[in-house]
């Protein structure tokens, strides 16, 4: 009986001490992991977001749109050619280690991103010819050429984040905040990051010196997930306040019935397609890439392995984007098994000697569902009777350097922009350069000479003409073929506020408030 | 515990097989007779095994519908009179998905567990017998390997190898060679110590000849117990593996990777897609090791006393 | 003592040649395999110059027998070296991740020695009844019961159905276990810290891993306890404690038992490896931050130095774990002759 009783207290302050937490303290969960706790190296999604709140761009974005706003510069001015962007930086900021942020601390950093050459440094690299210190608080980037986005660049890539030269190494990347002077990461953002253990937690608490107006939540401990089943049985619980990346299909039908929840559902402008390689394999011949085009059905996919959370895709430009245009659709429609009958029997396959290939997919890196969607896949291109799918998988780093030595005929990937330009999501796969560095090897000297154009062009509605274009080219040459766009959904307890994200998907942690 | 009662004895005068199985079967009704238990445990382990490899051989005997088919039902439904087992996330009917499921596990768990016989068996029996350095250097390797946790070295074979059905059987084929090898190395050794086999060198037979006649078949009557009881683990280690995540690329069904397919779906109260693949991997290895028990049971007097 | 002293530095010795051979094997099956850190880390857009800068550096595109012998050499000086993906030094996450696994395995046993050996007493003295075999049944189902199967039951019932325990992690999401994290065994730390909030949210969480792996192992214990109970219950000293009256509990726990458990304690060295590899697959159903998620993830990874790291580090563990139960075993059993 006395064991009883103490168990049930135990239980009645693990009660309390929940709830007096709730107060000042976020639980964020997640399922993805962090890579690299320096900007200069880190170059995927959620590292970026916890950059976006312990330091700051000398552009931003309001939070919620795709709208470019100052930030730690407070205005930027263009010369005429659109090749050099002066910056006037705000006065009398400081990093919270006490170093001054001026045009130096902004060289610097840009100097160190060129010089250590991290994964993301080509964002900087490739459009960056050198930066200036023209006074203590004006900074000039002289660029490589005109680029038409170099805000956005600012705005959202934290390679281009300010970083205090007397606590971050000159020479080399830190992954692990403790082995830092003072041992923490110091910034200029809304939130100072105060514990770091990777895989397990990271505690970030608002900082003190924030020139912006202060963040609601006091401290925000973000709690990394191996799984999103048991995310969401955390949420559910009431064991974390904010779900974020990466839920299941069927987790997200059953939380977006909960009455205890707020669901958030963002439209992402990550896009899956296949591709196809180019070059040499037996998908050099565009006709047999159109025949396999042809008998994806979209909304099969979307429905059976997303339960209808994915959006079916028909251009590689995602929806929402200015100039989107649906050119898959009436060119190869859906699960058109007619026209690719047509095609290969033209091409002489036949019942008996159907024509057979690998299909690959990588079964970790984007989801759980992936397998899934191999599955459906084959069963859905062997609706056409002259047509042999072996499906086959590789763990990420086998299956990048596959693609890389052209040994998979045909692979799923999926893309996340680097910049939001209809041009990260065209030239990125199409361009002879960009092209092989997904594995796709297309070259093609007229499709060249309209990125090129595009890229150097300051007029948007030239620009839009070339991709308008290019979109309506793409079913013909099929050197991918685009499948669905994701949808993001964010889960929020009901007394969780202020969620923005916009489509540049930055999420700021300094807008979450806690109400009544 | 005598070193030479039983079976050795018998047939260490001269071996003829048809006397072997004569004796075998002699022991068996004997069995039968004395220790009803046992054998009832053999039986059923037989008919389960017997069960599963008809379902492999027939499975279209056993359902109507294929195991890709996605559009066999409609989605998540609970077990009905339709889809007996219900139908997973994709709309399959998960009891076809058993069906067709039980030959890739079984043919994995089988033909890597031959391979390791086929390899330990002789290896051990070789080493044994030979002795000297190289018995050393190989003791050394297999026993290093044996101490250490199977499942760790299939782990790094398997992500070595890719995923793919030859490949998983690679990765699980490495791991049991130590254990016959040993087995096999340990019973050579005392064998070999044996009056008749001492016996037969002195009259000056050739070395092939006493391994094949005098040894080999006194070691073979343990090596069909292990045998067994290893395809049990070896299916454990299949499904550990294709559960992992290290198995089998779509397009395969597979219990192991029905499992981990079906842990997803467990909030949502979809019970029947982790419930069933688990359920039949154990019946499976379950059926084995009543298989290997009962053997072991009949074969070696000493442990009937328990 | 002296003779227990040389027995110990001769087993220490053995264990280096095994812990080369399984090395050694880890070491060419990972530089075989398909995929490098370097691709694994880089971006789609690295050029190929930095592909081979980066290989370069972390020496790479040396022959494999090159980099093994830098590697040996690196080890004979008690390094594991770096992390290839992470700047981080192997022992690092080693460090961090070891105790949770000891802390599973020991709580593991706890189990399955709490069930086995009782249920393992009990079929001995009830031989050949329906409880006898009732209780080998159990043995040998559960024998059966793929450890991650196990686990994903109990989570469905203790977890879901019946929403109990937490299904997955060391500690709660609202607590921060950087606070009371000393040692990495939390429940020592919170202890120590006299935090018993936390002790009991850890202790909560501890519970379904631990039945996991713990049932599933007790089957063994069960029939091994069962055997030599059998054995000894016959033994002449048990007949005559039997004839001078003293009492059937008596002969049993406290003579019969202690007897039997020597061979038991032998076991539990051959068994310490399927505790391991029993512990990987519950570490994966529950999220639990251990040694075997490590190896799995680094191995997606390819990076090398880590998972040789892990590698050694639980062969090191199963040496030492075999060489205790062997010194308890000496010591213990009069018998053996060192």
């Amino acid at each position: 009986m006395k064991r009883r009783f103490s168990l049930l207290a135990l239980a009645f302050a693990l009660l309390c001490a929940g709830t007096a937490w709730a107060q000042s303290t976020l639980v964020y969960g997640t399922t993805d992991k962090v890579t690299v706790m320096d900007p200069a190296s880190a170059y995927d999604q959620h590292t970026w977001d916890i950059f976006q709140n312990i330091d700051k761009g000398l552009l931003g974005y309001e939070p919620g749109t795709d709208k470019v706003v100052p930030a730690l510069a407070e205005r930027y001015t263009v010369n005429k050619e659109g090749t050099e962007y002066t910056f006037y930086l705000r006065h009398g900021l400081k990093f919270t280690d006490g170093t001054p942020f001026t045009a130096d601390t902004v060289k610097w950093s840009i100097d160190r991103v060129m010089r250590l050459k991290g994964d993301p440094s080509w964002l900087v690299t490739q459009f960056v010819k050198e930066v200036q210190v023209v006074d203590p608080y004006t900074v000039k980037f002289i660029l490589m050429g005109p680029t038409p986005f170099f805000p956005t660049l600012v705005a959202g890539n934290p390679p281009y984040f300010p970083l205090s030269p007397n606590v971050y190494p000159a020479d080399h990347f830190i992954t692990n905040p403790s082995e830092l002077k003072g041992g923490a990461l110091v910034g200029l953002g809304p939130y100072k990051c105060t514990s770091f253990k990777r895989d397990e937690e990271v505690v970030l608490d608002a900082n003190p010196d924030y020139y912006g107006p202060p963040p609601h939540i006091k401290r925000i401990i973000i709690r990394y997930f191996d799984d999103a089943t048991t995310m969401r049985l955390a949420l559910e619980r009431g064991e974390i306040d904010l779900a974020y990346k990466t839920l299941n299909p069927s987790d997200i039908s059953d939380l977006q019935k909960n009455p205890k929840l707020n669901t958030f559902k963002i439209a992402s402008p990550f896009i899956r397609f296949l591709c196809f390689e180019c070059s040499q394999s037996v998908f050099q011949n565009k006709e047999l890439r159109q025949a396999i085009g042809a008998l994806i059905n979209r909304p099969e996919i979307t429905q059976k392995v997303y339960l209808g959370q994915a959006i079916p895709l028909y251009s590689m430009v995602p929806i929402g984007m200015a100039g989107h245009t649906d050119n898959f659709k009436a060119a190869l429609g859906d699960g058109n098994v007619k026209l690719a009958e047509k095609i290969l029997s033209k091409l002489g396959y036949t019942r008996e000697s159907p024509f057979a290939f690998d299909l690959w997919y990588t079964p970790t890196h984007y989801g759980d569902t992936e397998v899934n969607l191999g599955d459906v896949l084959k069963q859905e291109i062997e609706r056409c009777p002259l047509v042999k799918v072996t499906v086959k998988s590789a763990e990420w780093a086998t299956y990048k350097q596959q693609f890389n030595n052209k040994q998979m005929p045909a692979y799923l990937l999926g893309w996340y922009p680097d910049y939001i330009d209809p041009d990260d999501y065209t030239a990125a796969f199409a361009q002879t350069a960009a092209s092989a560095g997904e594995g796709i090897f297309f070259s093609n000297k007229k499709w060249d000479d309209l990125f090129t154009q595009e890229q150097q062009s300051l007029v948007p509605s030239e620009r839009a003409k070339i991709f308008k274009e290019v979109q309506a080219m793409w079913p013909g040459e099929s050197l991918t073929v685009p499948i669905f766009q994701g949808n993001l959904f964010i889960f929020t307890r009901k007394n969780v506020e202020g969620v923005k994200i916009g489509p540049p998907l930055i999420f700021n942690y300094d807008q979450l408030r806690f109400v009544k | 515990m005598n070193a030479t009662s039983g079976g050795r004895e018998i047939r260490a005068a001269k071996y003829s097989p048809a006397g072997a199985v004569a004796a075998l079967f002699r022991r068996f009704s004997e069995a039968a007779r004395r220790y009803r238990i046992e054998w009832w445990i053999l039986v059923a382990g037989v008919v389960v095994i017997a069960a599963i490899v008809t379902m492999t051989l027939f499975p279209h005997l056993f359902t109507h519908f294929r195991p890709e088919d996605m559009n066999a039902g409609p989605q998540m439904k609970p077990p009905s009179a339709a889809h007996l087992m219900g139908t997973d996330n994709l709309g399959r009917d998960v009891w076809s998905r058993i069906v067709y499921g039980a030959q890739t596990i079984l043919g994995v768990a089988i033909a890597a567990s031959l391979a390791s016989a086929l390899i330990g068996i002789p290896l051990g029996l070789v080493s044994g017998f030979s002795g000297g350095f190289g018995d050393k250097v190989i003791s050394l390797i297999m026993d290093s390997i044996y101490s250490f946790p199977g499942l760790i070295l299939a782990i790094a074979f398997a992500a070595m190898l890719g995923p793919g059905v030859i490949n998983i059987t690679v990765a699980v084929a490495v791991v049991y060679v130590p254990t016959y090898f040993r087995l096999v190395r340990g019973q050579t050794l005392s064998i070999k110590q044996e009056l008749y086999v001492e016996a037969a060198n002195a009259i000056g037979a050739r070395r092939p000849t006493v391994l094949a006649k005098y040894i080999f078949p006194n070691v073979i009557a343990t090596v069909v117990v292990v045998f067994s009881l290893n395809i049990a683990d070896a299916i454990m280690t299949e499904a550990a593996l294709s559960y992992i995540g290290l198995g089998l690329p779509a397009g395969i069904p597979d219990w192991g990777m029905d499992l981990s397919m079906g842990k997803k779906f467990l909030p949502s109260g979809v019970w029947w897609m982790i419930t069933y693949p688990g359920l039949m991997i154990m019946i499976l290895a379950l059926g084995f090791t009543m298989l290997g028990e009962g053997l072991s049971e009949i074969l070696n007097p000493r442990l009937q006393e328990y | 003592m002296r003779r227990i002293l040389n027995y110990f530095l001769m087993r220490v010795l053995l264990t280096i040649p095994m812990l080369f051979v399984l090395l050694t094997l880890v070491f060419v099956v990972l530089r075989v395999m398909p995929g490098d850190p370097v691709s694994a880390m880089l971006g789609g857009h690295a050029p190929e110059y930095v592909i081979q800068q980066k290989k370069a550096e972390l020496g790479l595109n040396k022959p494999i027998f090159e980099q093994y012998i830098d590697y040996l050499g690196q080890l004979a000086h008690g390094d594991l070296g770096n992390s290839m993906i992470f700047v981080e030094r192997v022992s690092h996450p080693i460090a961090q991740r070891l105790p949770a696994t000891i802390e599973l395995t020991l709580f593991g046993l706890i189990v399955t020695l709490g069930i086995g050996i009782p249920l393992g007493v009990r079929a001995s003295r009830k031989r050949r009844t329906a409880q006898d075999f009732g209780i080998r049944f159990y043995a040998n189902i559960v024998y059966c019961i793929p450890v991650f199967w196990m686990g994903l039951i109990l989570q469905m019932v203790f977890g879901v159905l019946l929403p109990i325990f937490p299904i997955a992690g060391r500690v709660g999401a609202r607590i921060i276990s950087s606070d009371f994290d000393r040692t990495g065994f939390y429940v020592l730390d919170t202890l120590m810290k006299g935090n018993f909030a936390d002790l009991g949210d850890v202790l909560m969480h501890l519970v379904l891993p631990a039945f996991t792996l713990g049932i599933t192992l007790s089957g063994v214990f069960v029939r091994l306890t069962r055997a030599n109970m059998l054995d000894v219950l016959k033994s002449d000293y048990v007949l005559a404690s039997r004839a001078r009256g003293v009492p059937e509990r008596r002969v049993v726990y406290k003579h019969a038992l202690k007897n039997a458990l020597i061979p038991i304690v032998t076991m539990l060295g051959l068994q310490f490896s399927a505790l391991l590899a029993g512990a990987i697959l519950t570490e994966t159903t529950f999220s639990w931050p251990g040694m075997g998620r490590l190896l799995l993830e680094r191995i997606y990874l390819r990076d090398y130095p880590t998972v040789q790291g892990v590698i050694i580090v639980y062969a090191l563990f199963v040496s030492v774990v075999s060489l205790i139960v062997d010194i308890v075993y000496a010591i213990i059993d009069p018998r053996v002759q060192l």
